[in-house]
């Protein structure tokens, strides 16, 4: 992944999750959260979508998240691709959060740091749990502690 | 119904199912010019109004986009620096020499809001596309798709320019003809 210039604050992001229930980036100040843009219908999208789980799987859940913003797509639809999801997965029905976010392709994903600040992005598609990520992870971990 | 549309989806792009990774799949066209790669599979029409009619468009909304020339095209930064690239500085270049255009993503968004899509599917319809503008650090990679803004006859080639820190390049693609549902798909 690569490192966002100036490292600027994220975007706000409040958005309803498979149960309908409003999450709000804020919530996880003080942690890691790689955030994902994604579709069902976007190859790439659906190749990564595992690793997303087996990467969260490898930090403590006191250190590190997995958010999923699916675009445009409704519940049913995302529910039959990832019925159970190891990490929330919302719902960006108008795409309005993929403006903010000034996404420009899918998928993206971006890593929020502890501070709330955009720190790394990729775009296209990814394995997550690759060592190099994993450890571009880890050290935003580490800076966070000190 | 995903699973479905994956089939569908991959039939548009060319790839094999399962899906497991970008290097699975299989370009129709492909060129490399140092750290930069830039693949290409025609589009037939049936494909392509089977997948919008699935999400959303009506058979006879998408009809004008699905008739179009179309590409799956696909462009992967190699190397270390950053490089942009305009989907309006590219051309498809006849043997005669006629030089054609991409039509843009919102250039056929203005035809669903005058036709009335609903909005889901002009959210599919936008991000399902080879995006207008688009910036690739280390390693990152998009596909999507595009249409000539008039056809071709016969075989042409693309000419895709970009932009790198060391000034402008072309990167292109030979024998490229536009794709039809016998052979394309």
């Amino acid at each position: 992944m690569s490192p966002v210039v100036g490292v600027p604050p994220a975007p706000t992001l409040a958005l309803p999750d498979m149960d309908g229930k409003i999450i709000d980036l804020a919530r996880y100040r003080g942690k890691l959260v790689l955030v994902n843009f994604w579709a069902t219908w976007c190859p790439p999208c659906r190749t990564e979508f595992p690793s997303l789980g087996r990467v969260r799987k490898l930090f403590k859940s006191t250190e590190f998240e997995v958010i999923a913003v699916n675009v445009g797509e409704d519940m049913e639809t995302v529910f039959s691709f990832a019925a159970t999801p190891a990490f929330p997965v919302l719902f960006d029905r108008d795409a309005l959060a993929m403006a903010r976010w000034q996404i420009m392709g899918l998928p993206t994903t971006l890593v929020v740091d502890r501070q709330g600040r955009l720190a790394l992005r990729a775009v296209g598609g990814r394995e997550f749990d690759d060592p190099v990520i994993v450890a571009q992870l880890r050290e935003l971990i580490r800076q966070g502690r000190t | 119904m995903n699973i479905r549309l994956l089939a569908v989806f991959a039939l548009l792009t060319g790839i094999s199912l399962p899906v497991r990774a970008e290097g699975d799949i299989e370009w129709r066209h492909r060129a490399t010019q140092g750290a930069v790669t830039l693949s290409a599979n025609p589009l037939g029409l049936a494909s392509r109004t089977a997948f919008y009619s699935a999400r959303g468009f009506a058979a006879e909304a998408i009809r004008p986009y699905a008739q179009a020339c179309g590409f799956s095209f696909g462009m992967q930064n190699g190397g270390t620096a950053t490089l942009s690239t305009r989907l309006a500085d590219w051309r498809a270049v006849g043997t005669d020499g006629r030089a054609v255009r991409l039509r843009l993503p919102a250039e056929w968004d203005l035809q669903w809001a005058k036709a009335h899509v609903p909005e889901a599917a002009r959210i599919a319809f936008r991000w399902a596309q080879f995006q207008a503008e688009n910036v690739f650090e280390a390693g990152d990679w998009i596909m999507g798709m595009a249409t000539l803004e008039a056809p071709l006859s016969g075989s042409f080639r693309l000419v895709a320019r970009y932009h790198d820190e060391k000034g402008n390049h072309e990167i292109v693609l030979d024998k490229l003809a536009c794709g039809h549902d016998s052979s394309a798909n």
